[in-house]
């Protein structure tokens, strides 16, 4: 079924976006590599062109497109080795949690934003202590009237720094019973009295990515910026958390492939050349391609189950591990194809190398996908 | 059969390991990391209390000590920190050539200059295209001594180096006529620049190298006439069992540092030692480190034993390597989000590993290397 996944106006989609990065992205990349960011108005530029959130509903100022035109344009950036600009987790990870869960004025309110790239969204889960178990957050939202008052520190959050509407999971209840029962997501714009952000962290990779530190001290935010309702935020980044490790999975298969081809190509260049005394790995290269294969297949039928609304969280968690691994695994040795240029920055290869040490980690780690799995099974 | 350390050996060991706990600042290390720049000052204790250049004879002050020797600082130094440990152990890249093979004047006027801190030497050999023999650079003989033209490429402290010590060709119709050749980088005809940016390795500089008629004395070929080419090989095997010594010693430091975090850091209300996943990882971290450290010794001991054992020299290095890049994959895995920032102390180990792999050869050429030594060629 899957082999019906992409038609052609997918295939338009697709080379009107590869265009478009050619033209405004690419060319440009390197200097935000430097800069360690994104300028403001790529986002806007990204959202003139209807490529943020083209899912939503035509009513929110979206496109109406089907989520796989969204999976799209992650594959598109990560073949192109853009990490930077995380277009995928404004689009098809923070901003879903409006989109479901949000009710109709707060859609009203910041979709239109999301789309346009005026708003750009982060999710902040992550606490100094608070990691892979996420239900032992510390960050507390109080009820006072009609606001909650927030106190708490979130760290390695993506967008961290060029966000203005943050998901932010709280708790609300301390020990309700159940740790999972005490978590609320609660929005936080830019500009909450209380809200602060700290550094801009250095990283192995994905250096333009903007990876903050955010700050709560006796922070405001009206009632109605709740998500949903209260106490049921463990259950609702559960429910997303599928798409989430689906797009981290589409991440690392492009960039295997993004890697591989590039690294074939070079030593097919190699080859013709005279004094070119590289021996092609011939049997690493061909285990590779078999690798990047069976990952392509695996996850294309993944994204097909996925936007037809089937559960796949056992298999979402199977696809996140392998091929955030099996990235890993290819890049390092394309790296090696590549002799002693494959560890110099310009060969790009070694970019990949950097960036793709990120995807075993976020998205929930691969010893946790292995723990979910595990419980799949029933062991 | 005795698989223990001399006393000397662990003195050695415990010495190199002390000065480096004492001396490696772990900020100090991420900020030559970031502002890629060679850690001068430590560089020049480490001379000043005799790390540097343990294998040379006393009367040009050195220890006269073996290989392994060398290897058990430059172990220690990477375990402490990756960065400053392969800047140090890099940092007389080439010498091996001028104590093995170079007379007596060469030795005097380089061996001190190096044991003393004075400055530093590198070797320039690789090429485009990665053709040992023969080289693309030529040394041409006339009445004064010879003329060198060509290019070197991946030379390690290029850009700092007092002394470039060259490999190149002498004669074109014999692929192994070469010769090796000391050169002052302050001389006319040699142009050095920076190869860029780099994954890792940062506080070394790595440059490409222009010769154009580079004018020589004769007295500065080091050993004999058209040997040069299986001077490269022994010192290729040297720099092999020291890149396993890196290796080990960059591994053993994630697996330190792995180790320690996952005591330290709780989840899910217990320390993440804990749990299997982690616990797995550790096991395979120590075997690694553990199997890389034998092979990397006993390579070294061979060495000095006179006998250069060559399978165990191309394993040190494979094994090594690989093990030092899955031993820091591993390490930042256990640290988690914090291992992939900077500020974790770990990701450098990562990216700097991945250098041993691709250093001198990568591993698909030296299995073949290896394969051609036990079918017998």
């Amino acid at each position: 079924m899957h082999k019906n996944l992409y038609r052609k106006e997918h295939r338009l989609f697709r080379e009107r976006f590869k265009r478009f990065l050619s033209e405004e992205i690419i060319p440009f990349y390197d200097q935000w590599e430097k800069e360690g960011i994104i300028p403001k108005e790529v986002w806007k530029k990204m959202g003139m062109h209807g490529y943020l959130c083209p899912w939503v509903e035509k009513e929110y100022g979206g496109a109406g497109l089907g989520l796989e035109f969204s999976f799209i344009i992650t594959e598109e950036m990560a073949y192109a080795g853009v990490y930077g600009l995380m277009a995928g987790l404004h689009s098809d990870i923070v901003a879903p949690y409006i989109h479901t869960f949000g009710d109709k004025e707060q859609k009203k309110k910041w979709l239109p934003g999301c789309i346009s790239g005026e708003i750009i969204l982060a999710v902040a889960m992550t606490e100094p202590d608070a990691g892979s178990d996420l239900s032992s957050i510390r960050t507390t939202a109080k009820r006072d009237g009609d606001s909650y008052i927030i106190n708490g520190e979130k760290i390695y959050i993506s967008n961290g720094i060029l966000s203005n509407l943050i998901v932010v999971a709280c708790k609300t209840e301390i020990e309700s019973g159940s740790r999972y029962k005490d978590i609320s997501l609660i929005c936080v714009e830019d500009g909450s009295p209380g809200f602060s952000r700290g550094r801009n962290l250095e990283k192995t990779g994905w250096h333009s990515q903007d990876t903050g530190e955010l700050i709560f001290r006796d922070c405001q935010v009206p009632v109605s910026n709740l998500l949903g309702e209260e106490g049921k935020g463990f259950y609702y980044m559960m429910e997303k958390l599928q798409q989430e490790r689906l797009v981290s999975a589409i991440m690392s298969q492009a960039a295997a492939e993004a890697a591989f081809n590039m690294t074939l190509n070079y030593c097919k260049q190699r080859k013709g050349l005279k004094q070119a005394e590289i021996p092609i790995d011939i049997n690493g290269i061909t285990e590779m391609a078999t690798d990047i294969e069976i990952g392509r297949t695996f996850l294309n039928s993944l994204i097909y189950d996925h936007i037809n609304d089937e559960d796949i969280i056992k298999k979402v968690s199977m696809a996140k591990w392998w091929t955030s691994d099996m990235a890993n695994r290819i890049i390092s040795q394309c790296m090696e194809l590549y002799r002693d240029y494959g560890y110099l920055e310009d060969y790009k290869v070694g970019r990949f190398f950097r960036d793709v040490r990120a995807h075993p980690i976020y998205a929930g780690t691969n010893e946790i996908m292995k723990r979910i799995i595990g419980r799949k099974l029933g062991i | 059969m005795d698989f223990h350390l001399t006393t000397e050996q662990i003195d050695i060991q415990k010495a190199a390991s002390e000065f480096a706990k004492g001396e490696f600042d772990p900020d100090a290390a991420l900020d030559y990391d970031l502002r890629q720049q060679f850690p001068l000052t430590i560089w020049k204790k480490a001379c000043e209390l005799g790390f540097i250049g343990v294998c040379f004879p006393e009367e040009y002050g050195g220890q006269e000590l073996g290989l392994l020797e060398n290897a058990l600082i430059a172990e220690a130094f990477c375990r402490q920190d990756s960065g400053i440990g392969m800047a140090l152990a890099l940092s007389d890249f080439g010498s091996e050539m001028i104590v093995r093979n170079g007379n007596g004047d060469q030795k005097k006027r380089i061996l001190p200059f190096i044991v003393h801190g004075k400055g530093i030497v590198t070797s320039a050999f690789l090429e485009e295209g990665y053709f040992l023999a023969p080289l693309a650079t030529t040394a041409k003989i006339n009445k004064h001594g010879f003329i060198i033209n060509g290019m070197k490429y991946f030379v390690t402290l290029g850009s700092m180096a007092d002394y470039i010590i060259v490999v190149c060709q002498t004669r074109l119709d014999t692929p192994n006529a070469q010769n090796v050749v000391l050169l002052e980088r302050e001389i006319d005809g040699i142009e050095v620049s920076s190869m860029g940016e780099k994954v890792g390795m940062r506080m070394i500089p790595v440059d490409q190298v222009a010769f154009t008629n580079v004018r020589v004395p004769a007295e500065n070929i080091i050993g004999q006439e058209d040997t040069g080419y299986f001077q490269l090989q022994n010192f290729l095997n040297e720099m092999r069992i020291k890149t396993g010594a890196m290796g080990i010693g960059i591994a053993q430091g994630g697996l330190d540092k792995a180790l320690e975090y996952s005591k330290k850091r709780e989840q899910f209300g217990k320390p993440i030692a804990s749990f299997g996943a982690v616990r797995n990882k550790l096991a395979d971290m120590y075997m690694d480190v553990e199997m890389a450290r034998l092979i990397t010794y006993k390579a070294a001991w061979s060495f000095d034993q006179g006998k250069p054992d060559l399978r165990a020299i191309l394993m040190a290095k494979m094994i090594s390597s690989q093990t030092a890049y899955k031993t820091t994959y591993n390490a930042v895995q256990v640290h988690g989000g914090y291992g992939y920032m900077t500020e974790g102390h770990i990701e450098h180990f990562y990216r700097d590993a991945k250098v041993l792999d691709l250093f001198l050869e990568p591993g698909h050429i030296q299995r073949n290397m290896l394969a051609d030594e036990i079918l017998g060629r």
